[in-house]
């Protein structure tokens, strides 16, 4: 392969530096108008009635939108994941709220005016009577016997829950040589990324139709959902994604506002504009996590898991019409993971709230599942006094049992654990640590060292979803020899137009600079799901593959002709077609395209289509949608995994934490571009890092919201930036063309694991436990005088004479 | 609605202009002028993407009023590559892989530029200080701290001066 494989820099990179990017706030149509959004302030409200005649009277506002005319005259939005299909309740979610406002931030009306300061101050105008009501705060409210319900039409706060058990975990309790039990909590946080959301849309009243630029991940989903809430056909809408500044899941379709703007353009034959600001942004795009998981452990001497039991309660806000509450199944579907536990018992309870709702973030659930089972390894570990790399080597399912499908239905494809752990040990100097931890002490340092283990499944097939999961891709070669290539799924800065290229130039035999991608126009691009779950260049990168083979067998067939031998033995590099029976002809790349269009009945299109053009569809296996089977289905065709380990600095005094070191060892089969794979990696650990040490969304106990700017939700800056390695292991997928698998959720799951496991072992004397993300200066701080007042009243109970 | 006029040099270029005045700096580059490079993430000045240099420093232009920028020069990511050179800063992080999406690059860049006026070849801690205030959710910052390490090294007498570049074509601005 002369290209896959290659570190090459990003296609786009050149005109992104020079500041050339055009992301959808940069779409500014002549006599654009601007939309703003006015949002509930309370939690749980009845809106009894709503006054805009002072906001309709500013000069410049050209139109106020109410609940009752959306509820009129557009229908729920379509949901990404079918809640009946799966046992989940439902509740339909129009683009405006539709009778209560069920969390700060819901979207209760829109105006629209010539700019957006004169929007803003129309906005304050408008006259909203609420009629307050019992706020469900959390889980814990929601589950109580006789809580008010955040949908009355429900029997209860409960979404969906899942059960299982296999084997018989209560006698493994019975028969183990110890057991743990314990509770842990991941928090409450939200991709966020740089660029908010944003929707520009005009209406075409000639030709009837509307265009929707969208700064979203799946242009195409987004046309048919848009088109259904609209009331439209599909053919009357277009969808088109322009530069996306980062998506991470949270621009996964069909939100309020792609409805909401898109309607607003076609009832004022304006073309509108709406950019979210960042509070909105937080406050209403969507946020993940906060799962509370209670687990019960048995495990013998030697460190074998012989039952685990755990309760899971996802608090996933208001239910909606996203994708997001999808996360808590796949936090359950994904335990116990790499590990294989004879005798099992897991539950999921997914509670809705008075808060914002769930939207994707990348990790979709598996990283929380990655927390929970590092946290309840390092706790047997501990108690069986065995390093927690033998507890995971002795239970990793051996590589050699793949396919190996998981109780809950996940059939994992191929892995091989103990590698990627043994390598990382190796990295990290794992047992030369402990001189380095006596050293470090001996200078009034704490550092530590900690593990974590991550399983990151990828391509997700939705069973009765658009995310049903196959994907298109066209490759055309034109007339002058230029290659270009079409796709379904889309790149919202992964890179992935790259890769493809890549693929696409190797499987062609072109060199790589004939090639420009196209996506993101549902004009022009096949069919497809768009960008998630690490699908692009599994998927999309197959179908262009696919592709282009097609096309270089039309063309080697010509090659043939033209050199004067037979096909199967014509091969092609850089552009150039030979053969070993005639070893000294050539014949161009570009000879070859012009013959197919300068001559379609000339001698050497005897055998062969006329025209360069073909579109492939890659549907993948190791997927079976049939969920009535036992309610089992497994959406996940390839399985990523990783080995990871930090090293820490503590400061006890403070509980400020400094990680000194992260290295991940990936194995996501074969790498396309190593380039942008590891750029993507160091991208997605150093969020996972943020979710460990800094990052959550904080409510009060009335369910408002405290997190509104970029002051209260910290991310991870320069300063705390870290030094991170990355290596990698390579077990091909034998369900993929290239053997690729998925690696843009890798590295979020297991920074929490084995930083809390580092700061543990940097406190090794205190017995600190750790339980609650993220691990902030005050929570560690609080945990280790709890730890060292342990200490004490131990110390009390020791007779006097024995302490001196 | 009420307007100041301002006299402004925008990227080497003197205007005259007429600007709304609840309209910031980042505001108006962006929309009287189509200078689009200038990124607007957050309106709070916690993420930098609206980094620009007003009088040889930079600001956050969402913190700044449009008519504040009377009588100053401003520069923005549009006045580093001119006739479609790459500045080497720019280089550095396209050759780096510096970047994902590139929403934050352009004001990431900005700041980059005015570290290296004020120290041209900055450790990287002084790095990590000098991009503090810039944030970006894709990359993890190392392969911005590396390119910019590279930047620091190809220009060794460094400076990689802004300002200095050569006016931008008239057409390029409307106002
Ligand atoms: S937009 Fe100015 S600092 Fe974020
Ligand atoms: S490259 Fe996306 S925010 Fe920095």
């Amino acid at each position: 392969m002369v290209n896959v494989g290659k570190p090459i820099k990003g296609m786009n990179n050149d005109r992104l530096v020079a500041g050339g990017g055009s992301f959808v706030a940069d779409v500014q149509p002549r006599g654009v108008a601007t939309m703003v959004v006015l949002r509930s302030p309370h939690p749980n409200a009845r809106i009894k009635s709503i006054d805009t005649s002072q906001a309709q009277a500013v000069e410049g506002v050209i139109y106020v939108l109410t609940p009752s005319e959306i509820r009129e005259n557009t229908n729920p939005i379509p949901e990404a994941i079918n809640t009946r299909a799966l046992g989940a309740q439902y509740a339909p979610w129009y683009a405006l709220c539709v009778e209560r406002a069920r969390y700060v931030g819901e979207a209760v009306a829109a105006v629209l005016a010539e700019d957006e300061a004169t929007a803003l101050a129309a906005r304050d105008l408008i006259e909203v009577d609420y009629e307050l009501l019992p706020v469900v705060p959390n889980a814990e409210v929601a589950l109580a016997e006789g809580a008010p319900l955040v949908e009355p039409g429900w029997t209860d706060n409960v979404l969906i829950r899942q059960k299982l058990v296999t084997g018989d975990p209560e006698q493994a309790l019975r028969d183990a040589a110890g057991t743990v039990s314990g509770r842990i909590k991941s928090a409450r946080i939200q991709a966020s990324p740089i660029e908010t959301r944003g929707v520009v849309a005009s209406w075409d009243q000639h030709r009837k139709r509307l265009t929707c630029w969208s700064s979203t991940q799946a242009p195409h989903v987004l046309r048919t959902y848009l088109a259904e809430a609209m009331r439209l056909s599909e053919n009357d809408v277009r969808v088109i994604q322009p530069d996306v500044g980062g998506a991470f899941g949270i621009k996964c379709p069909t939100t309020q506002e792609e409805v909401l703007t898109s309607y607003m353009a076609k009832r004022t034959q304006r073309t509108v504009r709406w950019i979210e600001d960042r509070q909105e942004h937080l406050l209403a795009a969507g946020h993940a996590r906060d799962v509370e998981a209670e687990y019960t452990a048995a495990f013998s001497s030697d460190g074998a898991i012989t039952s685990l039991q755990m309760r899971m309660v996802a608090d996933v806000g208001a239910p909606i019409a996203l994708a997001g509450w999808g996360m808590a199944y796949v936090t359950w579907l994904c335990v116990p993971g790499p590990y294989k536990i004879a005798n099992l018992e897991t539950e999921l309870i997914a509670v809705v709230t008075n808060k914002s709702p769930w939207q994707a973030y990348r990790g979709y659930g598996k990283d929380t599942a990655s927390f929970f089972l590092d946290r309840v390894i390092e706790h047997v570990a501990k108690e069986a006094g065995l390093p927690s790399s033998v507890v995971r080597h002795r239970n990793f399912i051996p590589s050699n049992e793949f396919p190996f499908m998981q109780p809950t239905g996940a059939i994992l494809d191929s892995g091989n654990y103990a590698g990627t752990l043994d390598q990382l040990l190796e990295k990290l100097d794992f047992e030369g640590f402990a001189a380095r931890k006596a050293e470090a002490r001996r200078q009034g340092k704490y550092i530590g060292i900690g593990l974590g283990q991550e399983l990151t499944p990828e391509g997700f097939c939705m069973p009765g979803s658009l995310y049903a999961g196959y994907e298109a891709s066209t490759v055309r070669v034109t007339p002058g020899g230029d290659v270009s290539v079409l796709t379904g799924v889309t790149s919202p800065g992964t890179g992935n137009e790259t890769g493809i290229a890549q693929i696409v130039a190797d499987a062609l035999g072109c060199s790589l600079n004939r090639i420009r991608v196209t996506q993101g126009d549902t004009d022009s691009c096949p069919m497809g799901s768009g960008n998630y779950s690490s699908r692009s260049l599994m998927l999309g990168g197959s179908a262009a593959h696919l592709a282009a083979l097609e096309i270089r067998k039309q063309m080697t067939t010509v090659a043939a002709s033209m050199l004067g031998v037979s096909a199967d033995t014509v091969s092609i590099i850089e552009d150039v077609f030979s053969s070993t029976e005639a070893p000294e002809a050539r014949v161009t790349f570009s000879e070859v395209v012009q013959q197919v269009y300068l001559f379609p009945h000339g001698k050497h299109m005897d055998n062969t289509d006329p025209g360069l053009d073909t579109t492939k569809s890659f549907k993948i296996g190791n997927v079976y949608h049939q969920p009535e089977v036992d309610g089992k289905f497994n959406g996940y065709p390839t399985w990523s995994n990783a080995s990871s380990g930090a090293i820490v600095e503590v400061d006890p005094e403070t509980g400020v934490v400094k990680v000194e070191k992260f290295v991940l060892i990936h194995d996501c089969g074969p790498i396309v571009n190593p380039l942008l794979a590891e750029a993507q990696l160091q991208g997605a650990i150093t969020q996972g890092i943020g979710s460990t040490l800094y990052e959550f969304v904080a409510y009060d106990d009335e369910a408002q919201p405290i997190t509104r700017s970029f002051m209260d939700y910290t991310m991870v800056t320069s300063q705390e930036a870290v030094d991170i390695e990355v290596g990698h292991q390579n077990t091909p997928s034998p369900f993929t063309p290239l053997g690729t698998k998925g690696v843009g959720e890798s590295g979020v799951g297991s920074p929490p694991g084995a930083i809390t496991a580092a700061i543990e072992d940097a406190l090794s004397d205190l017995d600190v436990r750790l339980t609650e993300l993220p691990v902030t200066p005050s929570r560690l701080w609080t945990a280790i005088q709890a730890a060292k007042t342990n200490v004490m009243a131990e110390v009390a109970q020791v007779p006097e004479k024995e302490m001196v | 609605m009420s307007t100041f006029e301002i006299d402004t040099t925008i990227n080497g270029r003197p205007v005259r202009h007429s600007v709304d005045a609840r309209k910031t700096l980042a505001v108006m580059l962006r929309d009287d002028f189509q200078l689009t490079g200038t990124h607007i993430g957050c309106k709070t000045g916690n993420c930098g993407a609206c980094t620009v240099e007003l009088d040889g420093a930079t600001v956050k232009s969402c913190c700044v009023m449009a008519a504040e920028s009377d009588g100053s020069e401003v520069t923005t990511i549009e006045q580093l590559s001119q006739g479609g050179e790459l500045h080497p800063m720019q280089e550095a992080f396209s050759h780096n892989q510096a970047l994902q999406c590139g929403f934050c690059t352009p004001g990431m860049i900005m700041s980059a530029c005015a570290l290296l006026k004020t120290k041209s070849e900055p450790t990287e801690e002084e790095i990590r200080l000098g991009l503090k205030g810039n944030l970006c959710r894709c990359t993890g910052y190392d392969k911005i701290i590396k390119a910019v390490q590279q930047a620091s090294k190809d220009a060794p007498s460094g400076n990689p001066d802004v300002t200095s570049a050569a006016p931008l074509e008239a057409t390029a601005l409307n106002g």
